[in-house]
């Protein structure tokens, strides 16, 4: 049974997740932005984003049903609970008894189950295509991604995110050169999770040619909020995944203030840095033919299959 | 134009055809054919079509009913290789219907369903006669370019629904989007029927912000109408504006002075290149590459800030006046176009060929939304449009207009590279993309070609008095393609009928076929790239 200050820290790096998670979109947005050649709008707009929509009134279609209504409540309690089970300055999380990393990615995948619905339910023909899309890349990625988690579990023995980060922190890199394609694979699966360039646009006003966008186009107000904030709670989680599992320096394995602090310190340049380079490789790159996606898919699915060999050399 | 290329042509039409010919003569570059029998229009425009090299430029109808000719058709036939217009005139008399050209001449479908929205003639033997610019919700029996109809009428408004082309089968969806966009754009409804990603047909809606400029026109003096043509869409301004003048200037025979034709030029190729710049980064924009667009965007916004330097406007507003410019460019204002135009082509190269060298953004433009050359042809289509698929229409060559030339001095082996160099072009968005580019750095050299101006004046003046009824055309090549201007004058110099006939009217239904071997997360990019206007095709 942990302990009530080990319990207390996992609250704690649960509530850190949930609080930052705006503040990377906005770190991310300021970046493309400035290489856009652009002054761009302060890294705290969506904090200020969301205060305004949750003060807005809401408009739902009257041809939806409950499952419109209740999507951005499944999604953020799924996606919410996610958090929990993630190790961010402590390598051990105290709630790793109850769930692991596949439950993480099943958490996501019933969000992402009922936004796909949600799409679908209000009858509008860009939820329709925003859903339809989403599937075809989801039934992709998760393979994909289940099958990079698979090399690191095999790695480091076990599936349970304390295990794996405090084995990583605890063995050099160098000796399980499965894990850099690994991570190769898992970057590939983030920029797909997370809609980026080359998968989707964030930026794009354009219905037509939207993904996750057009699902939640029939949002609006609270709804609306809780949908963005979502989304980015579960960016965070992929960027602190990847961050603590393939480069997990500066993680405090001790609950001690000093390493503590240091920990919370490295995470944070930590993410910033890979929020940043996301940012960069968007601004370098256009978006990719919806039917070429696969193409980048499969490029993980790869690479994560080599890992898998190099593991069993 | 050739007076004795003339005079063979009216030689051709007269010995075919000398039967079901009333009358035929000819003024400046226009030759018109009237007819006896309105029902001779189509043997006698398939003439023309067939065998003279011809496109059809427009279909003007007219209400003459006051001077006794009842309605008044005119096929206006433009010569591909010649600078010559060819009016065939047709009196309908008491007549409320017309012979369709549809059979024959695919590309008078739209003039023909223009006709009978706005004249209230029905073409017989056009198989779609919807409505096309008055939509459903305007009532049947009104005709607002009738000469009975008021400007102030208030009409009321009627409830049916427009009977979309309905694609059927199993899997097949309709997606309708607009006429409001997301974004700052002007309304356009598309229906697509698509299976899967793949679209099976699209069928575009226009007109939702129809003003009435046609109408208007007739209320107003000549100089007003100089102020509503460039108002028919404000990125066109310098184009539509000089081809309503040089309309007005060739009914009234007056010669513009040297030094107004070459600034007219300088503010015509100025607002393409601004123009073209801003295309090419919406371009980028719908691929998906914000840097790209962001580069162009910003040395769009310097040549705007040059233009208001210039003129006092972003958008080139108040530059022509009829009999020639009203803008002046002082000797410190030449050496500013010349410093800035320097500095932005020079940017411009880098960014393009930055453009060139990213592969995720060329992957996305190549063979994306081609338009078939058969098609092409048979619209009738303009413009760039036109020149990406190897048809060799531009107005500055082909009608020499200001201070545009006719270069002839080229060698057999320039005329073949040229040649090639349009068979080569194939119709997709990369090649829109390289003739854009082209052109701005043609219209660069240009405008330092015509910086060296005369001394004798801004303009001409202009007759008090011009003869009633008189007309002519004017034309002028915008940055979307041929802009043609079709004046006729009414009694104390005011305007009997003001037929605009935009780039936009004639190459907005080759989107339709342009798409067709798309995905729908494309359409944008393939609209960017044909870069169409709402508004100056909702006249």
């Amino acid at each position: 049974m942990p302990s009530s200050p080990e319990i207390i820290l996992g609250i704690i790096q649960a509530l850190i997740l949930m609080a930052l998670s705006p503040l990377v979109t906005g770190i991310m947005r300021k970046t493309k932005a400035r290489t856009q050649k652009r002054v761009g709008f302060s890294i705290f707009q969506p904090y200020y984003d969301m205060i305004k929509l949750v003060r807005k009134d809401e408009v739902v279609s009257d041809q939806s049903s409950w499952i419109f209504r209740c999507t951005p409540w499944v999604n953020f309690a799924t996606i919410g609970t996610a958090t929990f089970f993630i190790p961010v300055f402590l390598s051990h999380s105290p709630f790793g008894l109850v769930g692991d990393l596949i439950l993480v990615i099943g958490l996501f995948g019933l969000a992402r189950f009922f936004t796909m619905l949600a799409g679908l339910d209000v009858s509008s023909t860009f939820g329709g295509i925003g859903s339809s899309r989403e599937m075809m890349t989801s039934a992709l990625l998760e393979p994909a991604l289940f099958l990079a988690i698979f090399v690191v579990a095999l790695t480091y023995g076990g599936t349970n995110l304390s295990t794996l980060v405090e084995a990583a922190s605890n063995s050099p890199l160098l000796p399980h050169p499965q894990l850099i394609f690994a991570a190769i694979a898992m970057f590939v699966i983030i920029l797909g999770e997370t809609g980026r360039l080359p998968f989707g646009n964030h930026a794009t006003h354009l219905e037509l040619t939207m993904m996750h966008e057009a699902m939640v186009l029939e949002y609006s107000g609270k709804s609306l909020a809780l949908m963005d904030w979502s989304q980015s709670i579960k960016q965070i989680i992929l960027f602190t995944l990847i961050a603590n599992i393939f480069v997990p320096w500066g993680i405090s394995s001790s609950i001690s203030a000093v390493p503590l602090g240091l920990g919370l310190l490295a995470f944070m340049i930590k993410i910033s840095i890979f929020a940043v380079s996301i940012a960069f490789l968007e601004s370098s790159i256009a978006k990719w033919r919806l039917f070429r996606i696969p193409d980048l898919i499969s490029v993980a699915i790869a690479s994560s299959l080599i890992g898998l060999v190099l593991y069993y050399l | 134009m050739n007076k004795s290329n003339l005079q063979n042509y009216i030689k051709e039409i007269t010995d075919s055809f000398s039967n079901q010919i009333k009358k035929i003569n000819y003024k400046n570059n226009e030759m018109y054919v009237y007819l006896k029998d309105p029902n001779d229009t189509s043997i006698i425009c398939n003439h023309v079509y067939a065998n003279l090299n011809t496109k059809l430029a427009t279909m003007i109808c007219t209400d003459e009913q006051k001077n006794g000719d009842g309605f008044v058709i005119r096929y206006v036939f433009e010569k591909l290789n010649d600078d010559v217009f060819i009016f065939v005139i047709a009196h309908l008399g008491k007549s409320n219907s017309f012979p369709s050209l549809v059979s024959q001449i695919p590309a008078a479908a739209l003039y023909e369903r223009e006709i009978k929205d706005m004249f209230g003639l029905v073409p017989i033997g056009n198989p779609d006669l919807r409505p096309l610019v008055l939509h459903e919700h305007w009532p049947n029996n009104i005709f607002p370019l009738r000469k009975e109809f008021d400007l102030k009428t208030k009409v009321v408004r009627q409830e049916l629904e427009y009977p979309f082309l309905r694609v059927e089968g199993d899997g097949i969806c309709e997606i309708p989007v607009g006429p409001v966009h997301a974004g700052i754009i002007e309304p356009g409804h598309f229906r697509f029927s698509i299976l899967g990603e793949n679209i099976i047909n699209l069928e575009t809606r226009l007109f939702y912000t129809h003003k009435g400029i046609e109408k208007l026109a007739e209320s107003l003096t000549l100089d007003e109408s100089l102020l509503l043509s460039e108002r028919i869409a404000g990125d066109e301004s310098v184009a539509n504006s000089a081809a309503y003048c040089q309309a007005i200037e060739k009914i009234s025979q007056i010669d513009i002075p040297n030094r107004a034709k070459k600034i007219r030029t300088i503010f015509a190729e100025l607002e393409r290149v601004y123009n073209h710049i801003g295309t090419l980064g919406g371009i980028s924009t719908d691929a998906g590459f914000a840097f790209g667009s962001a580069r162009l965007n910003i040395l769009k916004e310097r040549l705007m800030q040059l233009n208001e330097s210039l003129s006092g406007s972003r958008i080139l507003f108040g530059v022509n006046r009829i009999g020639g410019v009203r803008c002046d460019i002082s000797d410190k204002n030449k050496k500013l176009i010349v410093e800035r135009i320097d500095e932005v082509s020079s940017d411009f190269d880098k960014v393009i060929a930055f453009l060139k060298a990213k592969s995720s953004f060329m992957d996305r433009l190549k063979g994306t939304g081609m338009i078939p050359k058969k098609i092409a042809h048979d619209l009738g289509i303009v413009g760039v449009a036109a020149r990406c698929v190897g048809i060799d229409v531009d107005t500055r060559h082909d009608h020499p207009y200001a201070n545009y030339v006719i270069s002839n001095n080229r060698t057999p082996q320039q005329i073949m590279h040229a040649q090639i160099e349009m068979e080569k072009r194939s119709g997709d968005a990369l090649a829109r993309f390289e003739v854009r580019v082209n052109e701005v750095r043609d219209s660069f050299k240009i405008i330092k070609d015509s910086i060296d101006l005369d001394d004798d004046g801004l303009y001409s003046n202009v007759p008090v008095v011009i003869e009633p009824y008189s007309s002519a055309l004017g034309y002028a090549e915008s940055h979307r393609g041929q802009t043609l201007h079709w004046v006729m004058m009414g009694e104390k110099n005011s305007i009997s009928r003001y037929k605009i006939r935009t780039a936009s009217f004639c190459n907005w239904k080759i989107i339709e076929h342009a798409v067709l071997n798309d995905i729908v997360p494309d359409f944008p990019l393939v609209n960017k790239s044909m870069d169409l206007s709402y508004s100056g095709n909702d006249l």
